[in-house]
């Protein structure tokens, strides 16, 4: 809401608190100045007099005019403005003028000199909005009593004002009204309130002529009113210069009553010309669908839910928007009928928004108003018309519905207050407080009983007048705490230890950590791998991108390679963590990329390729910090996955018998879709790790005798797994043999095309010093059934 | 006697003017050996008569003694100065540059939301968490915030059915936790997580960004213990004697509500691009917990009392480390992720 500081100063002295002070005291209390913005503004003024005006010569649309500034010299000044001419009262920024566009400076313009300019009001800075087609084409021609020589012309014109931008908080609708500012205001700076008295206007009058009905309830109040005779004609100066500064042009005198009482009271009111209504019959509707212009000229379309107000059956308004074009006040309205009603927010929320309109009557219907607003406004809207538009043949009010007077009662002590506060405050003071904010508070032995005035809806409750009284006296004044209680442990829960497990374990073997969008295109879901289930998708999404919930982290991680990729970083290594979902499920996620190297040097001959085997390292070594040795894990073929994984490259991961996850390079499809190199991928549910018991961390004697160990090369079928090797072996005697080291895969020369060789360093152990002939007789058992089950041969 | 003398000067000589083990060695045989001069001279004895035979025994004994001591001796320096040319020949060049142990980086919102868990761990606090596909019910109506309240606005919420949505607030978190102590005091929790608003990304907008919540709740907790404790939290967060200034505000579900600034870290209060001149940044939003929100979730408002607050990961982030684009968070530039390699 704009605030203007004159205006609010008619209700309540501001000397000695400028608007940037006042701005200060405004915030720190609660209401929150977002900006202060000058009306109009500009150094050395003056209000002068045109004596002169000769064509330029060099010009067709310039002029040269001679001007007297206050001192009786003439100034010769070149103006381009349609409307200059002698003997006019104007605006001039003397030489040396600093103005919203520029400085004024002693100049030639076309060879005329030219000391000065005279000045139009929006080259003051003031909003062209604000101005009539004539104001903007041409210099700004003041009345002919305008006094000659005076400095101060934008004070003059009332042009001085400053207006703030408040903030409002939803609890505060009632600062859509600026007398809830002047009391608001009055309260913090501790200083009087001088409100006009419109209680004093009656509801009685002459035989009222009006029928209203409202066949809904989304319009529960309704208060009508005929004046019979209105004169329209020019408003008075300070109230077109107080809807000036609110940011509402002046059209005449009964307009603005209407638009000045919706800015004072809050309260929307809409007049109807009189004589252009067919009925003196109103009622509001919102069960039909049709098209109806509305005062801006615009043919709108009305569907059914939409508050409609109407007579004889036709539309005469959009209710709490914006009226009809049919019956609005122009200069020859006589009469008119005055409507103060409420209607329903979320009916004229939908509405407006639909529409795409944000009058200042619809945003304030959808803030909420206050109860008592509908009677203030109507009884303030009748003074008005009565002092200014000459107002006669006053019907009596016409009301449908009920208005709620009875106010608010809250009962609260100061003890609760400073308990709740951790304060020590007296009660006088806090009694001062709720004076100011007049809440009529009496104390009466430890109970302060207060009564609520109808605008401050936001006040229900003991602890809302512990805001009201901490706000008032300072948040300066509370002192620093701790809680006293219980002592609780705090500690991680499983699931956060092994994320952070999981991130250490990641960025101390050389990945970095990401986090990508959770909200994905259709494109994208498709390529989950180990999808959940049914998609979770956004109702009304906001652009195809974002439209899905993520169920895996494939594409976002890819998409996030690929957009390195494109920055020339070669080594890309990531992981992410993240809660991905299904309908139905929630888990969390482990998703790593893996591209160029892990670590690399051509000066000392190194590299450590992010490759399939360091990817499954890089795995091995999480698990196995998490307490799942290789003894549990197992790397099967994978036939989970194809479309996203290499189908000869990739591995199903399993703990047990439970999938964790699948690890492998990426389909060369893949690496098109989303335009990167080859990579590694895997993902890893996280929570399935969870509801896998770890290893107990337990010390095993250290050996006490030397081990033993041969070296042999077997020559097997292509197709026969290290994996099957290994527990061909280990399982020959799971007591001696202690480890098997894989340490040469050859394919090639000296070998059938069918088969390959690889080389294998066996450790036996056990508890004594082992003898050759026991070695022997395990090694021998050992190559006997690597023969039997896998066709494995001594190569020689 | 002139022989031996004679033989010891030759000899001491040559071991001394000896530059390599080879060349000792030989001269071991030529003076030691069987022909050399000292067997020569032990050949003399039997031509001495038995007066002279012990004197000048003890002599020529004497004499290889001393050559003997002498070639060890040299053999010893001989091998320590072949040990500093080995070592010298094997010089490198320590400035050449590492074989880099490259280590990862954790994400900059994780760094600093650790950072925040471990301080409040260690204020006995827990870590809650929350789903992110949340009932309307949590994320809202125990916010206090029922079905047509002014704070709840449409166009900033994704739902996904008119009963579920993306939680816009981990606020949604604090009323799971409220809803599973069933009654059971005290609570001390801080809520962490990713939030999602329908927002156009831009500068200083994200439709997702992370948020971490607090929530106190126990018999006599006062406003004034929120402030201690957030003073803590700004202390961690932005150094040490970080200054608190509490604004009123909204919010549904406190009452009072309060915005936070904090001394400009930058500047230190006297004003700054960072802080906009004013010397005070906004980080925080807190209150006391609403009554309605104690009572809806089964707490009796009478006999305990709570305080919230809740802060901007990405905005603590981007104030901290100075970065001017929100966007960078979820780009992951490995460039801009470089950065982040510890909290300071």
């Amino acid at each position: 809401m704009k605030v203007s500081y004159n205006w609010l100063n008619t209700y309540v002295s501001l000397e000695g608190v400028t608007p940037e002070k006042l701005a200060d005291v405004l915030t720190n209390a609660g209401l929150e100045v977002e900006g202060i913005e000058y009306q109009a503004s500009g150094t050395n003024l003056v209000i002068g007099y045109v004596l002169e005006k000769k064509p330029h010569p060099d010009s067709d649309h310039l002029n040269v005019c001679q001007v007297d500034l206050g001192d009786g010299i003439p100034t010769q000044i070149v103006c381009g403005a349609p409307n200059v001419d002698a003997g006019q009262k104007v605006i001039v920024a003397k030489v040396g003028a600093k103005l919203p566009g520029g400085e004024i400076k002693a100049t030639k313009v076309r060879g005329q000199e030219s000391n000065g300019m005279i000045c139009a009001l929006f080259e003051l800075g003031v909003d062209k909005k604000m101005l009539r087609e004539d104001q903007i084409e041409g210099i700004e021609i003041l009345p002919e009593d305008a006094p000659l020589g005076c400095e101060d012309p934008l004070g003059y014109l009332g042009l001085n004002d400053a207006i703030l931008d408040v903030k409002q908080t939803p609890n505060r609708a009632d600062f859509m009204a600026m007398w809830s500012v002047a009391m608001e205001t009055g309260a913090i700076l501790n200083r009087e309130v001088h409100l006009p008295d419109y209680d004093v206007i009656s509801d009685k009058g002459i035989e009222p002529t009006l029928k209203i009905a409202s066949a809904t309830e989304n319009c529960p109040v309704f208060l009508g009113r005929i004046i019979n005779k209105v004169k329209v004609g020019p408003s008075p100066k300070w109230m077109s210069d107080h809807l000036h500064a609110a940011g509402i042009k002046s059209i005449n005198n009964v307009v603005d009553i209407s638009n000045y009482v919706m800015l004072e009271t809050g309260q929307p009111l809409h007049f109807y010309d009189l004589a252009k209504m067919p009925h003196r019959e109103i009622t509001v509707v919102d069960d039909v669908d049709m098209t109806m212009t509305a005062l801006d000229g615009v043919e709108y379309e009305i569907k059914k839910g939409d508050l409609l107000i109407t007579t004889g059956g036709q539309p005469t308004g959009v209710a709490g928007i914006m009226g009809g074009d049919d019956s609005k006040i122009d200069e020859e309205t006589t009469g008119i009928i005055i409507e103060s009603a409420l209607f329903n927010a979320l009916s004229i929320r939908s509405t407006a928004r639909r529409l795409g309109l944000n009058t200042e009557a619809c945003s304030r219907f959808i803030k909420g108003l206050e109860p008592q607003a509908q009677i203030k406004g109507m009884k303030r809207a009748v003074q008005l018309l009565q002092e200014y538009a000459d107002a006669d043949g006053i019907e009596e009010l016409v009301q449908i519905g009920e208005i709620n007077k009875e106010l608010t009662k809250v009962t609260e002590t100061l003890e609760h207050i400073n308990k709740h506060l951790g304060t020590e405050f007296k009660l006088d003071e806090v009694v001062d407080i709720l004076q100011r904010l007049n809440l009529q508070p009496v104390v009466n032995g430890i109970t302060i009983s207060m009564t609520i005035p109808s605008y401050r809806t936001d006040l229900a409750i003991p602890e809302d007048i512990d805001e009201e009284v901490i706000r008032l006296l300072g948040y300066d004044r509370l002192p620093d705490a701790l809680p006293t209680m219980t002592a609780t442990c705090g500690k991680l829960t499983p699931k956060q230890k092994l994320r952070r497990t999981a991130q250490s374990v990641l960025s101390g073997l050389g990945l970095r950590e990401i986090e990508t969008y959770t909200l994905v295109s259709d494109r994208y879901i498709q390529d989950s791998v180990m999808p959940l289930g049914e998609t979770v998708v956004l109702a009304s999404p906001m652009s195809e991108e974002r439209k899905n919930v993520r169920q895996s982290l494939f594409s976002t991680m890819l998409e996030c390679l690929s957009y390195n990729q494109a920055r020339k970083i070669e080594d890309v290594n990531l992981f992410e963590i993240s809660s991905v979902y299904s309908k139905d499920q929630e888990t969390q996620k482990l998703g790593i990329v893996m591209s160029g190297n892990l670590q690399s040097s051509r000066l000392h001959h190194i590299q450590n390729p992010s490759d399939f085997y360091n990817a499954k390292g890089v795995l091995m070594a999480l698990l196995k910090k998490l307490g799942y040795d290789e003894n549990r894990i197992y790397f099967k073929e994978n036939t989970v996955d194809t479309d996203h994984f290499h189908p000869y490259r990739s591995a199903a991961i399993y703990l047990g018998k439970e999938l964790l996850g699948i690890l492998g390079q990426i389909h060369p499809l893949m690496q098109k879709k989303y335009s990167c190199s080859s990579c590694i991928y895997a993902e890893i549910n996280l929570d399935c790790i969870l509801k896998a018991k770890a290893s107990k961390v337990k010390f095993v004697p250290l050996d006490r005798y030397p081990s033993v160990k041969r070296d042999i090369a077997l020559v097997m079928d292509k197709d026969v797994t290290a994996e099957k090797l290994l527990e061909i072996i280990k399982k020959t005697d799971r007591h001696m043999i202690r480890n098997v080291e894989v340490f040469d895969v050859y394919e090639g020369e000296h070998i059938e095309s069918t088969k390959k060789s690889i080389a294998l360093s066996v450790t036996y152990q056990s508890d004594h010093t082992l003898t050759d002939m026991e070695v022997n007789e395990v090694h021998e058992k050992m190559l006997e059934n690597l023969r039997n089950e896998c066709n494995a041969l001594l190569r020689v | 006697m002139e022989i031996i003398e004679k033989v010891k000067d030759e000899g001491l000589q040559a071991i001394q003017n000896c530059t390599d083990s080879k060349e000792l060695n030989q001269l071991k045989v030529t003076y030691l050996g069987k022909k050399g001069p000292v067997q020569a001279l032990m050949a003399q004895m039997k031509d001495l008569s038995n007066e002279e035979k012990p004197k000048f025994g003890a002599e020529v004994n004497q004499l290889k003694q001393l050559l003997a001591n002498a070639i060890d001796e040299k053999a010893k320096a001989l091998e320590e100065m072949e040990m500093v040319k080995k070592l010298e020949s094997e010089k490198i060049d320590i400035t050449l540059p590492p074989i880099e142990t490259k280590l990862g980086t954790l994400h900059p919102l994780t760094v600093v939301q650790q950072e925040i868990e471990d301080l409040f761990i260690g204020m006995g606090y827990q870590v809650a968490e929350g789903p992110e596909v949340e009932i309307d019910e949590y994320n809202f109506t125990r916010a206090n915030t029922p079905e047509g309240h002014p704070a709840r606005d449409m166009q900033d919420t994704f739902y996904i059915d008119p009963t579920t949505l993306l939680r816009t607030q981990t606020t949604a978190i604090q009323m799971r936790v409220l809803d599973t102590a069933k009654g059971k005091l005290p609570i001390k929790v801080i809520c962490p997580g990713k939030v999602y608003r329908r927002d156009d990304d831009d500068a200083t907008h994200s439709h997702q960004f992370t948020q971490m919540e607090g929530l106190v709740v126990g018999e006599n907790i006062t406003l004034a213990d929120l402030k201690g404790t957030l003073q803590f939290m700004a202390d961690a967060m932005f150094g040490e004697g970080r200054l608190l200034r509490f604004r009123p505000s909204y919010f549904p579900f406190t009452e009072p509500s309060v915005e936070v600034d904090v001394s400009c870290h930058v500047c230190q209060g006297k004003g700054c691009n960072v802080c906009k001149q004013t010397g005070w940044i906004e980080v925080l939003g807190a209150g006391m917990v609403h009554p309605n929100v104690l009572e809806m979730a089964g707490f009796d408002s009478k006999k305990c009392s709570g305080f919230a607050f809740g802060a901007g990961i990405e905005r603590i982030a981007m104030l901290k480390y100075g970065i001017d684009d929100i966007r960078n968070f979820y780009t992951n530039d490995v460039r801009f992720l470089k950065n982040f390699n510890r909290f300071d």
